[in-house]
Parts: C-alpha cells; structure tokens; sequence
C-alpha cells in the first residue's frame, strides 16, 4: 500500500530528528535497564530516600516509568472493557454500574488489597511492591478513558458499521480501522487527563504507611512527601520544579505530537493543534520506516484466507456454556465479597458510626465549597477565554500543563502559609481541594463558551442586553452543559482529593481535620481495615447517590433543554 | 427483446421493526420481485416507504422478518457475495486516505500486494479520482467524495452495484455529471458491473437512469407498479417520450400517495388503516399552496411540481394536507382550490386560527386527542398514552412523526398546548 515513492514529496533528508530519535532509543534502553535493576531488586519496604538533587533525574525517570507502565495497564483495560460492554450483548447492564461504583472508590480504598496482595506474591522483590504502586497509579487514571472509549463505541456511525461488514473484515479488522480510529479522539484527550490524574496522587502511590508497614520507594513521590514530612524548603522546591519538567516534557514529547497526529481521526477540518515534534518526525526518513514496516503488517497478503472460515461446532459448543457460567462465578463473587464486606462492617460499633457519619458531612460541605468557589472564578474566566479564539490558543496549553502538576505537592506550601494566618486545616483544606479540581471546571467552561455561535453573540448585542441580561439568557444556558460535565468530573475528584488534604504530614507532624479522607487516611495508617472499609464504602455511596440523585437529572435537562445542537 | 436471466428474486418479503413498548411497525409488506441481467432498477417512492431498508436487505446488511432473496437462484444468506454499496452520505473513514478507502474492501479478497495495488489505481483512474489518492475526505467535496464511495463499491468488482440514493446529497451539477459517468460506465461494459439496483425519490433521475423503474408505497412499503423504460441511451430530458413516462410516473405516484378509491390497497392483499393520519408536512408549506394557487386556482399536479422547488413526493404531501384541511381538491391530476381555501387565504391571523382550530376538531387524529383530554382528570396527558395511541391506529407508521406534526398544527390552531419539558398534552380550547 504505501510505498516510498508516495512520501517522496515530503520525505527530507537525514537529519536531527533521527540523530535524537536514535538518542531517545538509547536513552529508552539504559531507564528500562535502570528500572529493571530496581524493580527485581530485592524487597525493602523502606527504601533509602535520598534528599540529594542529583538523585532527582533518577527518581523522576522512576515515576515517570511506572506512570507510563500504569497508562499502558490502563489502556488495555480501557479496550478490553469498553469493548465487552459495549458490544457483548447484556453485558453493559452489569459492567457500566460497577465502572461506576469503581471510579468513585478513592485510591486508598484500593491500597490494602493491591499491597498485602502483591507483596504477598512476591516476597523477595521488589516486584510485588512496584506493581501494587503502579496499580494505584492505575486506579487514578483509567475510568475516564474507558467511559470515553465506550461511549464512542456506542456511537460508532451506523453506515461506517454497515461499510466494515461489506468489506468483510475480520473483528480485529474492524477494531482497528473502525473502532479505535473513532475512538481517537476522545480517547487521546482523556489519555492527557488520565496522566495527570495519575500524578494526582504520585505520593501516596510511592510511600505509604499500612499499619505497622513503612513502604516507600524510591520516586518523585516519595522524594517530595520525605521533604515535606521533614520541612525541607529548598527540597521541596527542587521536587516541585522536576516534577514540573516532567510535565513538561511528557506534555512536549508525547502528548502535542499525539494529539496532533490524531487531527486525523476527527471528520471536519481543524486548525489549532500543532506540534513542532510531530512536524519533524512526520517529515523524518525513520517514521516513513516504520510506517512502511507498519503498512506490511496491517496489509498482510491473505492467500490462505478461505481456510478458517466457520465456527467449529465445538466452539458453539463452549459459547452456550461459557455464558451461564461467567455469570454464575460472577454473582457468586459479587456475593462472597459483600458477605465479607459485611462481616467487617459488623465489627464497628455506633460511635464509630457516628463519627464516619460527621465526617462524611463534613467532607460534602467542603467538596461543595470547593466546587463552588472554583466556580466563582473559573466561570467568568472560561466565558472570557472562550470567546476569544486567540485568547483559547494563547491559554489552552498553559492551562493543561498546570492541570497536569499534581497540587498536593504545593498542598504544605498552602497549608504553612494559612497556618501563619491562623487558619486550620478544616478551612485550609477546601482550599486544597480547590486546588486540585478547579481546571476541571475551567477547561469545560471555555469548550461551553467557545461553542457558543457568534451569531448569538451578536443578537445579545442587537438587544442590547444588559449586563444581567447577558449571562442570564445567554451565557449561563449556553454553558450549561459543560459546565455539568466540569461539575461532575470536578466534584468526583474533589472527593477523592480530600484524603490528601484532610491529612497532611508536614515538618514532623500530623495535621488532621473532622473528615471522610482524613478518616480514611488515618485508618490506613493504623492498618484499621473495619474503619477503612466503611469509610471508603461511604464515600462510594455518597459519590454514586450524589451522581444518580442530583447529576444525572440535571445532565439530561442540560441534554433536553439546553444543547446548542438540535 | 430476448428475456435476460433472472440475477436476483426477492419472494414474499415482509420486514418489520421493533418499536419502543413492544409495538412493532411494518416496514416492507409483501414484496417480490425480480432483477434481471442487465438493466439498471431504480426503485421509486415516497420517504417512508422503505426503499432503502428493501436494497439493505437485497445486500444482506439486513435480515428479512420472513420471505427471501435468491441470488442466481440460490438462497442468500448473510451478505451477498458480488454486490458493492454506495451510499446516500458517502460513509468514507475520515482517518483514512482514499487509496486507503478504496482498498477497504480488498482486505478479504486472497489478493497479492501487487494486484491490489493495482486494481486500486485502476479503479481510482476509473472514477476519474487520479491525483487525490493520498487526500483525506475532509479536504474533498461532495462530488469527490462519492466519487470515492464509486470507487470502493466498484474495488471488489461487484455483479450487481447497488445505490442508495447516492446523488441526493450532491448539488444539482454535481449530481447532474456523476449520473451521467455511472451511464457511461454501465453502457460501456468496461466494469464487472452487470446490474445495477438503486433507490431514488426523484422521478426525472429514474427516467434518466432506469431501465426499469419500481414505484413503492409507503405505510407500509408495498410495490405499486413496475414500469419499463425502453428510452435509448444517452437520454435527452426533452423528448417526448421522456417527458411522457414522467408523466405516467408523477400519475402514479400520485396515485399511490392520494388514491382516489380507498379500497385500492386490497389488490396487494394489505389491510389499510380504516382511517388516515395526517401528512407529516408543516402548515406553513401548505398555506404557501393555496398562495401558489390563488392566481389560477386551479392547476395540473405535474405543472405544480415544476413551478415550485419541491420535491415530488413531498409536494404531493402538501397537497394532501390541503385536502384533508378542505382548501383544495384533487380531481384527476389536478389541484383546485376551494372556497374555504379562498376563506383562510383571505382571513387575517386570528380568523385563520379560528377557522383552522374549528376544521382540525373534524380530523380524526385530532379528535382522537381530543376526547382523550376530556376524559383525562386534570385535563392533562402525558404524550407517551398519546403516542401508544397513535402506534395502535396506525400500525405502519413512526407514531413519533405523527405526534410532532399534530403538536406543530394543534399550537398553531391553538387547539390544545404541549409541554415539552413535562412532556404532556394540555390546555385544551376548542373553539366554536
């Protein structure tokens, strides 16, 4: 299919591009080398931290591979279950509720399972340790991306269906050239929000406190909680500005060459998106390389193909019995593990109860709060932003990659500076929460407002709308719909936030308020498993009830009543 | 002429689809039909007749409720082996070139990489696409694009090509040229093609294609009439003879959307409705026949259709309003108005509501609806009892487009009101 012939307008020279590309593949092999040696080093709970700055590179490139090994987990489960609830008959009735249910599970619900499990596994290495990190890593990143690969599954044009039958492709085909090339898109902006929710909470992944257990491996991470717990200043800056290269870098190296080649997934025309990286290498003799190497795969010659045709019987055979059972061993699980879930709950007496109950209330004040102040500021700003596509090109990517820096490695700065003014955690940590989930809002906001047609614009002007009149009929409605998107993605990490900012180590001591993250993050601490599993239930219950009773009605009037497209 | 062989039998095929409740429309009632070797079918009808869902059938990319398609005397099951689709709004991938589109249709045939290339280039070449081979979709037009949609129906060689409305999304020049190079490439027999099916509801491009032009009724799709087309190619649009099968055909369609004896329909063994709904048209479409018509006052059907930018099948149902709304008749061919026609033309906004409000209480959906809200207790319903209703007097039918023309009409006549956030039916202010 693609010869070199066809590149040979645009194909230039050897140049840079490959000299660094070629680098970059040498610098790929010593990490993977350097990362092997540590994760199948031998098992040490407490990994010695150095606060030198020269052991930085190293921690950095520790991090930054487990983030990118959890996006890997992350994306094959995105496939595997997006795929199977979309298009396994019945099977979305059961598996969209538990995505639910899971993504409103905060991370230190996750903990105790992944690393008692793991280590357990594997005794002696570090492995069981690595990956119990690298699965946590996980849980922040992945459910937006298989809610956004399902959806787009889900709304697959029905005469692109019809074409991929015609031509008769086999599923795999079809995954490929139809599935996952619809899915791009959104697949590839969610992709950047899943990173930078995985980095959300890089320190509780990489050092934690499980009853008696210390661990902590070595790590951007735990580098920064270690300065933090010991007050150093000058460390702490030193982490904040890695972590921030890392952004950086990951932002300039992987995600504008990513999100500008997957311009071409999108139907209409776009202009915006530009990646000086992506230019180089589009035009680079290596990409055409591999792009011919990927043209032999994706093209393999089939004389054969008429020899595996229809299913053997036998397979008929397994597919009548492979249902009936995956359900049973299903909803036998389902049932094993609330008969235990129950047992641990059964243990907590009504004072305990009682106190979970205060905190849960006092957590939900402050996620509203949050949400709300954010709201305040990032409303009026998006409006502004959005309006102006100038304005958009200028601020989107400096708002992403500020999005991207995980707050609570600023949470001490914030928290040392409301305590000198005399004010506690309780007020100090809406703050916070504020701090991790206001781009969220802002980042709807401006998509609300730059959708907005110019012609509405310019009627409010006719009308000569006051003030007033303006966001009342015209911007507020017309935003409405993302906004809701932003409240809800918003509020769901607030939540989650607030086990990082309702518990805070910092220069030797603990600060804690009354709250649902505080409780949960201590009862980790204590290796309490009955509080931590009544908490994180709670938590669970009040996001998913807060979701049904208050979200979803209000997401489908947004849908009935205030789409901008008929 | 010697009887070409039969390529294609469709036998008794009947297709219906599930409706939200458990109610189920009729799509397809009872159709059969032969396609022959050789000619060019295009098959004729109003929307809603199920034109489209009968070729998606034909190709397999369906399955029939009950009957069946033999194809070169075999029954066909699952898609048919030698058929290419090109379709309405082109279903190009946007995220692949159109080398790449045209190939998608290759991945399964046991090619070598240099014959598909091959055939690619020679197909592209074809279809006059030389050039664009590395272009995306978003950067071509609409003529371009379907071109490429041509091409890719035409990559695995295909017996039969079948169309489904493929120039209806094309401006009129566009449209104009592209139809031509399908005749040259069908008459010049330098492709496999050797039939080709395709659905239209324009009659002068059935004239201008068909060798054989099918006229379907709607609700539900029955066939009316099969026509031949003997026209010599290439075809001249101000022929007599041209000029007089689309004549016939605007007849018979006619016939088919108005009949002018009720009891028509029991020559193709359906059941009618015993009564009518209404034509899902808006009011404001019919006030603007009785202006066309109030300089003449009457005037043919097919005289209408060329003075007014609508397509036929649509104006027809104008017409229809009118009648059901006692402004105009149709004797024969012809429209005519009447004088309540010249009463409402005349009336200014208020009396026209009145006037409309007093004639849509006779209707009989409307009256359907009315005697519902009577007998509600509040004097509200909610529009789910209205649309179960609606399904079960009207079996063949989108009870949905039903309801949103006799909300459309009822709030201007200001019969009764509907809330569409709450979803109900009320306020009802019969006038009289």
């Amino acid at each position: 299919m693609i010869t070199a012939k066809q590149f040979g307008r645009t194909e230039r020279a050897f140049d840079w591009v490959d000299l660094a590309v070629v680098g970059l593949l040498v610098a790929l092999i010593y990490s993977m080398v350097a990362v092997a040696r540590e994760w199948s080093g031998p098992l040490q709970p407490v990994a010695e931290i150095h606060l030198e700055a020269r052991y930085l590179p190293l921690y950095a490139l520790f991090s930054l591979s487990r983030g990118v090994i959890a996006y890997g987990v992350s994306f094959l489960f995105t496939v595997v279950y997006g795929y199977a609830m979309a298009r396994v008959a019945g099977a979305e009735r059961l598996m969209l509720p538990v995505l639910d249910i899971l993504q409103s599970i905060p991370v230190l619900g996750f903990l105790p399972g992944f690393v008692l499990g793991l280590v357990h596994l594997f005794p002696h290495r570090n492995l069981g340790l690595e990956m119990a990190s690298v699965l946590m890593i996980f849980t922040g990143q992945v459910w937006n991306m298989t809610f956004s690969f399902y959806s787009s599954l889900k709304s697959v044009p029905p005469d692109l269906v019809a074409v991929a039958r015609l031509s008769k492709l086999r599923w795999w085909e079809r995954f490929f050239r139809l599935d996952l090339a619809y899915a791009a898109t959104g697949l590839v902006w969610n992709s950047m929000m899943s990173m930078a929710g995985g980095w959300f909470f890089l320190s509780i992944s990489e050092a934690f406190v499980l009853g008696e257990h210390d661990f902590r491996l070595p790590g951007l991470g735990s580098y920064m909680s270690l300065a933090i717990e010991r007050g150093n200043s000058r460390e702490q800056v030193f982490g904040v500005l890695t972590m921030l290269g890392m952004v950086v870098f990951v932002d300039q190296l992987l995600w504008r060459p990513v999100v500008a080649w997957a311009q071409k997934f999108t139907d209409e025309e776009t202009d915006g998106a530009e990646s000086w990286l992506w230019e180089r290498v589009r035009r680079s003799r290596l990409w055409h390389a591999c792009l011919r190497l990927s043209g032999l795969i994706s093209y393999p010659s089939r004389r054969t193909t008429s020899q595996i045709e229809a299913p053997s019987p036998r397979a008929d055979h397994v597919r009548q019995w492979s249902k009936p059972l995956a359900l049973s061993l299903t909803v036998a699980g389902v049932l094993y593990g609330l008969v235990k879930y129950a047992h641990l709950l059964a243990t907590l007496d009504g004072g305990e109860w009682l106190d979970l109950f205060r905190s849960t209330a006092a957590t939900f004040l402050r996620v509203l709060s949050a949400v709300a102040l954010a709201s305040l500021w990032t409303v009026p700003v998006g409006v502004m932003i959005g309006r102006s596509p100038r304005w958009s090109r200028v601020f989107q990517p400096t708002i992403q990659m500020a999005a991207s820096f995980p707050a609570p490695m600023i949470f001490p700065v914030v928290v040392g500076g409301m305590l000198m003014f005399g004010v506690g955690l309780g007020i100090s940590s809406v703050v916070l929460l504020l701090l991790g989930t206001q781009w969220y809002i802002l980042f709807n906001v401006i998509a609300g407002s730059s959708s907005i047609p110019r012609e509405l614009w310019e009627v409010s002007r006719l009308a000569r709308f006051s003030w007033r009149d303006r966001w009342q009929k015209l911007i507020l409605p017309a935003i409405f719909p993302s906004l809701l998107t932003g409240w809800i993605t918003a509020m769901g990490g607030a939540w989650n936030a607030s086990i990082v900012a309702e518990f805070i180590k910092y220069r030797g001591q603990t600060l804690a308020t009354t709250g649902l993250g505080a409780a949960i993050s201590q009862a980790t601490e204590r290796g309490d498993f009955h509080v931590l599993a009544a908490a994180v239930g709670l938590m669970a219950v009040t996001v998913v009830g807060f979701n049904r009773l208050v979200w979803r009605p209000l997401s489908h009037r947004a849908q009935t009543r205030y789409s901008l497209n008929e | 002429m010697i009887m070409a062989t039969v390529l294609l039998e469709i036998r008794n095929l009947f297709q219906r689809f599930p409706l939200a409740g458990g109610q189920s429309m009729q799509i397809l009632h009872d159709i059969s039909l032969e396609i022959r070797e050789q000619e060019i079918v295009a098959v004729l009808g109003p929307s809603g007749c199920g034109k489209s869902t009968l070729l998606r059938v034909i190709i397999g990319l369906e399955t029939p409720s009950s009957g069946q398609v033999l194809y070169h005397g075999k029954v066909q099951s699952g898609l048919n082996p030698s058929a290419g689709l090109v379709f309405q709004n082109f279903a190009l991938f946007p995220w692949l070139t159109v080398q790449q589109n045209v190939a998608m249709g290759l991945s399964s045939l046991p090619l070598g990489e240099a014959a598909r290339e091959k055939r690619v280039q020679r197909v592209i070449d074809a279809v006059g696409l030389e050039g664009f081979e590395e272009a995306y979709p978003k950067e071509l037009s609409g003529g371009m694009k379907q071109r490429v949609g041509f091409a890719r129906a035409l990559a695995v060689e295909p017996e039969l090509l079948c169309m489904d409305e493929p120039f209806s999304a094309l401006d009129v020049l566009t449209g104009e040229t592209l139809r031509n190079e399908v005749i040259d490439l069908y008459t010049s027999r330098t492709s496999t093609v050797n039939t080709i099916l395709m659905v239209t509801h324009s009659i002068s491009e059935a004239v201008f294609m068909a060798t054989r032009i099918v006229v379907m009724g709607a609700h539900p799709g029955t066939i009316r009439a099969v026509l031949d087309n003997p026209l010599a190619y290439p075809r001249d649009e101000r022929h007599p003879d041209f000029f007089k099968l689309s004549q016939k055909l605007h007849a018979l369609i006619t016939q088919t959307v108005m009949p002018e004896e009720p009891a028509r329909g029991a020559a193709t063994g359906a059941r009618r409705p015993i009564v009518q709904s209404i034509p899902t048209v808006s009011l404001a479409a019919t006030v603007g026949l009785l202006q066309v018509l109030e300089n003449e006052g009457a005037v043919e059907l097919f005289e209408l259709a060329r003075g007014v930018d609508l397509e036929f099948t649509q104006l027809l149902l104008v017409v229809k309003a009118a009648e059901l709304l006692g402004w105009v008749t149709t004797p024969g061919q012809r429209v005519e108005m009447t004088e309540d026609g010249r009463k409402f033309l005349r009336a200014n906004i208020n009396t026209r509501k009145q006037l409309l409000n007093a004639r849509l209480q006779e209707v009989f959906v409307f009256d359907l609806i009315i005697q519902m809200l009577k007998q509600s207790d509040k004097g509200e319903l909610p529009d789910e009892e209205i649309l179960c209703e609606l399904a079960l007097h009207f079996p063949h039918e989108r009870p949905q487009r039903i309801f949103r023309t006799v909300v459309a009409w009822a709030r201007y006549a200001e019969l009764f009101k509907y809330s569409g956030t709450r979803k109900v039916v009320y306020g009802l202010n019969p006038a009289r």
